[in-house]
C-alpha cells in the first residue's frame, strides 16, 4: 500500500510538479474543488459555477477551431440544448440528467446541419455561415412563441440541486469530465484516439490531408458533432443554472465570448479556453460589481489590446516562457531545468 | 405600386451600402465587419454636430461624414492592418471593435431614440402613394453615388488600379502599385459610402445604438448573393434582397419580422450553389 | 530601512482602517431600485423610487419597532435588455454584497422571472412595478410557500388589455358620431412578441362584436426602423383606427412615420416609449396626436397624482412611466413595515396581503388575496387600479380615457382629440 502511495506522488512529480503549467493547473483545480470547506461568497460561487460552465462552452469552441472550423455562431448549440432540455423538463419532467444529455443530441442535430453547408467553404465564407446560424435560430424561436416562449422564453426550470453548492460541484465534475475528454480528442500523440491528429492534420493543409486518405468531409462532421454536443451539456446546464431558457444566448456577442476566451486563453490547446474563461469571467464579474457603467468599454478595450499584442494567448504565452522541448528527447521541461529530466541533454 | 415604389427605395439604400463593403471585401479582401457601425456612427456624429453646434444639415452632414471616415481609416490602421493575414482575427477584432463602438455610443447617449431632422421635410403622393421627400432623396443620391463610383473605378487612373488589386494583389505590387494604399483608399471609400447611406437614412429612422445589426446582416447576405468583389453584383444583390424584404412585408404582413432570417437563409442557399455569388470574383486559393 | 518604514506604514494604515470603520448607527433600510438603467425606464424607475424615499426621509423615516431609520435606495443596473445572465448576477449581488432589505423594480418579463427566483430564494419582497405577464404572479398561485414575496403594483396584460380595449370601444363610438358612420375599419398593428399576442387575438375576436371590421394584422420586428411599408398599406386598406401594441423602439418610429405620412387613421393602444418625454424630440414632433397606455397622467387621479407628477417633471425633465409606481412601492412598503413593526418579511407579506393605500398612481392600491388567480397582483377596476390613456398635444401629454367610462373622469383630463388631416381625409 505505501509502495502504491510512494509510486503515485513519484508520477504526481515528474509528471506534473516538473512542469510549472501542469502544476498551475492541478492546484488551480484542486482549489476549485476545495471550496467546501472555505466559507463562500454566494455571488463568488455563482461567479465559479458560470466559469466551470463557460468553459466548457469554450473549449467545445476551441476542439472545432483544433479542426480547421471557425465558429462564429456557437451560442446556436449552446442555446438549441437549452431549448430542448427546458422543453423536456417542463413539458415530460425529464431527469435534469436525461434532459441536459438529450438536449445535447439536440445540439448534435443542429452541429450537423450546420457542418453539412459548412464541408464546402472555408475561411471567410465559413465564418460568415456560422454568423447567420444563431440569426436564423433566433427567427424560429420568435416564429413559433407557443414552443419557445418567444421572446420571455421559458421559466420554471427546476434545480440541478438543493444547495447552490453542490449545484456548482456538479458543474465542476461535468467540465473535468468533458475537457478531459476533449482533451484526449484533440490530443496528436495519442496511438489509441486518432480524432486528434487527424483534426490537426484538416485545420493545417486540407488537400495534403485528403491525398493521404483521411476522409475530410466525415471527420469535418464529427468536429461539428463534437463540439456541438459539449457546448450543449453547458448549454443544458446553463439553463438548469439560471432557470430560464431565453433567446439571448443566440444574440452574437455571446456566439464571440467563446472565440474572445480562447483567443486570449490560448488557441487550438483545450486547456486554453479553461484557463481563458477562469480568468476572464471572474474579472468580468468584478468588474461588475464595481463598475456595472464601464464594464463593457473596458472588456472590449481589453480584449483588443490583448488580441493585438498578445495574438497567441494567455497559456501559450506562459508556457513559452516556462517551459522548454528537449532538443533529442522531445520531452517538455521546465526552463528553469539546465539539462533534460529523462534523457540528460543540455538544453 | 406600393411594393414597386417600396422596393426601389430600400434598395437605393442597400445598394449604397453593400458598395461601400464590396469595395473594401473585394479590393482589400478585408473581413471589415465593424463597416455596419460606421452607418450608425455618422448619424451620431450629425446629431452631435448638428445640434450642438448648431451647424447647417447639408454642412454638418457632411462634416459627419468625414469625421465618420477619419475614424475609420484610423481604426483601420490601428488595429486591422497590422494582422491583415490572420483572416480569422481580423474577423474577430473587427467584430469586437463594432460592439466595442456601440458601447461607446450607447454610454455617450444612452439607447433612447434621436431624432435629426430631414432634409427636404414632408412627402409626395406619386401615383397613389405617399412617397417621403427624403426617400426620393436617398434614390437620387444613390444613383447619383453609383454613377460616380463607377467613373471613379473605371476611368480614374485610382480606381483601375483598385480595381487591379481586386483582381490579383501580389502581381499589383509588382506592377508599381502601392498595394497597402490601394487598400486603405478602398477603405477610405467604402466608409465614406456607409457614412452617406447613413445620412441619407437618419432623418427617416431614428438614430439608435442598435441601428447597424439588421443592415449589417443584410449586407453580408447581399455581398455574397451579388459575389465578392463585384460591384454589379452587389448593386442587383441590394435590389434582389430589398424587393424580397418589401413583397415579404406586403405578402405576408404576420411574418415581417422575419425578413433578417429570409435573408439569410437566401444567403445561405446562395454560398451552398454558388459560393462566388452571381458575379464574383474567387481568388485561387480560396477555391476548394 | 525600507523594510522598517514599511512596516510602520502599515501599522498607520491598520489604525487609520480601525479609525474609519462604520460605528454602529441606525442603519437605513435599503431597498434596491432594479431596472435597466441605461434607459429611461430603469432610470425612471430609480428616480421614483428616490422620490419617495426622500420625502420619506425628510417626513422623519419609518418607524420600525419604536426606531425611526430612513431609506436609502440603492440604483442597480440590471441591463435586462441585454442579458438574463447580467440581471441575474445583478439581484444576486444587490441581496448578497449590498444586503438590501427589499426590492423594486424590473422591466422585462425574461429577466424578471429569473431574478424573481433568486429574490425568492433569499425570502426578499420583491415589487415588481414593469413586467406585465400574468406569469409573475401565478408562481404566487402555484408555490405559495416560495413566492408570496412577490407583489405588483403594475396592471398585468391581462387586465391592461381590458383597459386598452376599453378606451378602443370609446374611441370607436367618438369616431362613429364625429364621422357619422356605423360600421368602421380596424387595423391592429403590434410588434411580434410574445405579450402582445393575446393582445392581437382579443383584439380580431372582440373587434367584430363591436361593430368593427378587422382589415389587417400588422406585426413587424419590434426592432424594425422602417415601417412604411406597413403603415402605407394600413392606408391603402381603409382603416379609422389603427390599434397599437408596442413596447420597442418601433414605436416610436411608427409613430414618427404615422405622423409624417399623415396616415388617415387614429391610434389607440399603446406604445412604451411614448410614454417618455424624449418621445417628442425623437419624432421630431410628429409623435402629435399619439395616445398611449399607460399608468399615470397629468390629472387628479388621487390627491396626490398631481403633486408627484410636477415634481418629477420638474426635477428630472422627464414623464414618469408606468414602471415608476416604484414611488407607491416604496411608500407601500413603508405602511407595511410601520404596521408590521419590523423588517420580517413574513410579517410585511401579511401587511401587504391585507393593505388598502391610496397611491399617487392608482385610487385605490390593493392586491388579489392568496388563493385568487391573480394572487398578489394589483386589483384593477374602476375605483381601485384602472391606468390611464395619455394623448400626446403639442409637446405634452393630457389624459382622455378614462373619459366617462364606467362613470370614472378624473379631473384635468380632455376628451380625445382628432388630428386634423384625419377629419380633413374622412370628411370630404
Amino acid at each position: 500500500m505505501a509502495y502504491f502511495l510512494w509510486r503515485l506522488y513519484k508520477n504526481f512529480e515528474g509528471e506534473i510538479l516538473a512542469i510549472p503549467g501542469k502544476t498551475v493547473a492541478f492546484f488551480g483545480i484542486l482549489f476549485l474543488f476545495c471550496l467546501y470547506f472555505i466559507p463562500i461568497h454566494p455571488y463568488v460561487l455563482r461567479i465559479l459555477t458560470f466559469s466551470a460552465i463557460f468553459a466548457i462552452y469554450a473549449a467545445s469552441w476551441d476542439l472545432l477551431y483544433f479542426a480547421g472550423q471557425l465558429n462564429l455562431g456557437h451560442g446556436a448549440f449552446f442555446g438549441v440544448a437549452g431549448y430542448v432540455a427546458a422543453i423536456l423538463d417542463l413539458q415530460l419532467h425529464l431527469p435534469s440528467g436525461v434532459a441536459i444529455i438529450l438536449g445535447a443530441i439536440g445540439s448534435v442535430i443542429c452541429g450537423l446541419i450546420l457542418g453539412i453547408p459548412a464541408l464546402r467553404m472555408r475561411g471567410p465564407y465559413l465564418a460568415i455561415l456560422t454568423l447567420a446560424f444563431p440569426v436564423i435560430l433566433t427567427g424560429v424561436v420568435f416564429a413559433l412563441p407557443d414552443i419557445t416562449g418567444g421572446e420571455l422564453g421559458l421559466s420554471g426550470i427546476s434545480s440541478l440541486s438543493e444547495s447552490d453548492l453542490s449545484v456548482y460541484y456538479i458543474c465542476l465534475v461535468v467540465m473535468l469530465l468533458s475537457v478531459l475528454i476533449m482533451l484526449k480528442l484533440a490530443d496528436t500523440r495519442s496511438s489509441i484516439v486518432r480524432t486528434g491528429i487527424v483534426f490537426k492534420a484538416m485545420a493545417e493543409d486540407e488537400i495534403a490531408a485528403r491525398t493521404s486518405g483521411i476522409n475530410t468531409p466525415r471527420y469535418k462532421l464529427l468536429a461539428f458533432a463534437v463540439s456541438a454536443f459539449f457546448a450543449g451539456i453547458s448549454g443544458g446546464l446553463y439553463v438548469y443554472v439560471i432557470k430560464v431558457a431565453g433567446p439571448s444566448t443566440f444574440h452574437p456577442l455571446f456566439s464571440i465570448h467563446p472565440v474572445i476566451w480562447t483567443i486570449f486563453g490560448g488557441a487550438a490547446s483545450i486547456y486554453g479556453p479553461v484557463a481563458g474563461v477562469f480568468i476572464l469571467y471572474p474579472f468580468w464579474g468584478g468588474l461588475f460589481a464595481a463598475t456595472p457603467e464601464l464594464r463593457m468599454i473596458i472588456f472590449n478595450a481589453l480584449i483588443i489590446i490583448i488580441i493585438l499584442f498578445m495574438p497567441e494567448g494567455i497559456s501559450h504565452w506562459f508556457r513559452d516562457r516556462t517551459e522548454r522541448m528537449c532538443p533529442r528527447c522531445k520531452l517538455i521541461n521546465s526552463r528553469r531545468r539546465s539539462s533534460c529530466r529523462a534523457c540528460s541533454a543540455a538544453l | 405600386m406600393d411594393i414597386l415604389i417600396s422596393g426601389i427605395q430600400l434598395g437605393a439604400i442597400y445598394a449604397i451600402l453593400s458598395i461601400g463593403f464590396s469595395l473594401i471585401l473585394g479590393s482589400a479582401r478585408i473581413i471589415f465587419l465593424t463597416y455596419a457601425v460606421f452607418y450608425m456612427l455618422v448619424g451620431y456624429f450629425w446629431y452631435i454636430v448638428n445640434t450642438l453646434f448648431g451647424m447647417n444639415l447639408i454642412l454638418s452632414a457632411s462634416l459627419a461624414v468625414v469625421m465618420t471616415v477619419a475614424l475609420g481609416i484610423g481604426t483601420y490602421k490601428l488595429c486591422v492592418e497590422r494582422i491583415r493575414q490572420h483572416e480569422t482575427t481580423v474577423i474577430l477584432i473587427t467584430l469586437v471593435l463594432a460592439f466595442f463602438f456601440e458601447e461607446c455610443v450607447l454610454l455617450g447617449f444612452g439607447s433612447q431614440l434621436r431624432n435629426v431632422p430631414a432634409f427636404i421635410p414632408g412627402y409626395v403622393e406619386l401615383l397613389g402613394v405617399k412617397v417621403l421627400n427624403q426617400y426620393s432623396l436617398t434614390l437620387a443620391v444613390s444613383l447619383v453615388l453609383i454613377f460616380l463610383i463607377w467613373l471613379f473605378l473605371w476611368k480614374t487612373k485610382l480606381g483601375i488600379a483598385i480595381r487591379a488589386t481586386s483582381q490579383d494583389r501580389e502581381v499589383v505590387n509588382l506592377m508599381g502599385i502601392n498595394e497597402k494604399r490601394m487598400s486603405m483608399i478602398a477603405v477610405g471609400v467604402g466608409i465614406a459610402l456607409a457614412g452617406i447611406a447613413g445620412v441619407m437614412v437618419a432623418p427617416i429612422y431614428l438614430l439608435e445604438p442598435t441601428m447597424w445589426t439588421e443592415p449589417f446582416i443584410m449586407v453580408l447576405a447581399i455581398v455574397i448573393l451579388g459575389g465578392l468583389g463585384s460591384i454589379k453584383g452587389s448593386i442587383i444583390g441590394a435590389y434582389i434582397l430589398g424587393y424580397a424584404q418589401v413583397a415579404l412585408v406586403y405578402l405576408v404582413p404576420m411574418g415581417s419580422f422575419i425578413r433578417s432570417s429570409v435573408a439569410l437563409a437566401a444567403m445561405i442557399v446562395v454560398l451552398l450553389i454558388r459560393p462566388e455569388g452571381m458575379f464574383g470574383v474567387l481568388f485561387e486559393e480560396e477555391r476548394l | 530601512m525600507v523594510r522598517k518604514s514599511i512596516i510602520v506604514g502599515l501599522i498607520v494604515g491598520l489604525f487609520v482602517l480601525l479609525a474609519a470603520a462604520p460605528k454602529p448607527v441606525a442603519q437605513p433600510i435599503k431597498i434596491a431600485a432594479l431596472g435597466p438603467m441605461k434607459v429611461t425606464p430603469g432610470e425612471n424607475q430609480w428616480r421614483a423610487a428616490e422620490l419617495a424615499a426622500e420625502e420619506i426621509n425628510e417626513a422623519g423615516g419609518v418607524m420600525v419597532g419604536g426606531v425611526k431609520r430612513s431609506v436609502r435606495i440603492i440604483k442597480t443596473d440590471t441591463s435586462e435588455e441585454v442579458s438574463a445572465t447580467d440581471a441575474v448576477a445583478a439581484i444576486e449581488k444587490v441581496i448578497t454584497v449590498d444586503k438590501v432589505d427589499f426590492l423594486v423594480g424590473t422591466h422585462r418579463t425574461e429577466s424578471t422571472l429569473a431574478m424573481q427566483d433568486v429574490a425568492m430564494k433569499y425570502r426578499k419582497i420583491l415589487i415588481v412595478t414593469g413586467a406585465a405577464s400574468p406569469i409573475v404572479c401565478e408562481r404566487v398561485g402555484t408555490d405559495y410557500g416560495k413566492y408570496k414575496y412577490t407583489f405588483r403594483t403594475w396592471i398585468n396584460s391581462a387586465f391592461m388589455g381590458r383597459a386598452m380595449f376599453a378606451s378602443l370601444e370609446d374611441l370607436s363610438r367618438l369616431v362613429k358620431r364625429e364621422l357619422g358612420i356605423e360600421k368602421l375599419k380596424l387595423a391592429v398593428f403590434s410588434e411580434k412578441l410574445v405579450w402582445a399576442d393575446p393582445v392581437v387575438k382579443a383584439a380580431e375576436t372582440l373587434a367584430p362584436k363591436m361593430g368593427m371590421e378587422v382589415v389587417g394584422v400588422w406585426r413587424p420586428s419590434a426592432a424594425a426602423t422602417d415601417v412604411t411599408p406597413e403603415l402605407r398599406a394600413i392606408q391603402t386598406s381603409g382603416a379609422h383606427i389603427i390599434y397599437t401594441a408596442t413596447s420597442g423602439t418601433m414605436g416610436v418610429v411608427m409613430c414618427k412615420q404615422w405622423g409624417e405620412l399623415k396616415v388617415p387613421a387614429v391610434m389607440t393602444g399603446g406604445h412604451s416609449h411614448a410614454c417618455v418625454k424624449g418621445f417628442w424630440k425623437a419624432t421630431g414632433g410628429y409623435g402629435n396626436y399619439v395616445p398611449t397606455f399607460t399608468g399615470i397622467g397629468p390629472a387628479k387621479i388621487t390627491p396626490k397624482t398631481l403633486p408627484f407628477w410636477n415634481k418629477f417633471v420638474k426635477r428630472f425633465d422627464e414623464f414618469p412611466g408606468y414602471e415608476s409606481s416604484t414611488y407607491d412601492a416604496v411608500y407601500l412598503l413603508k405602511e407595511a413595515i410601520e404596521k408590521a413593526g419590523s423588517l420580517d418579511s413574513d410579517a410585511i407579506v401579511a401587511e401587504l396581503e391585507k393593505i388598502d393605500y391610496v397611491g399617487a398612481y392608482y385610487p385605490r392600491i390593493t392586491f388579489f388575496p392568496k388563493g385568487d388567480k391573480y394572487a398578489h397582483d394589483l386589483r384593477f377596476g374602476p375605483g381601485y387600479a384602472t391606468g390611464v390613456t395619455n394623448q400626446w398635444l403639442d409637446g405634452d401629454v393630457k389624459v382622455v380615457w378614462p373619459y366617462g367610462w364606467e362613470g370614472i373622469t378624473y379631473e384635468g383630463s380632455k376628451p380625445y382629440t382628432f388630428p386634423p388631416w384625419f377629419l380633413k381625409h374622412w370628411k370630404k
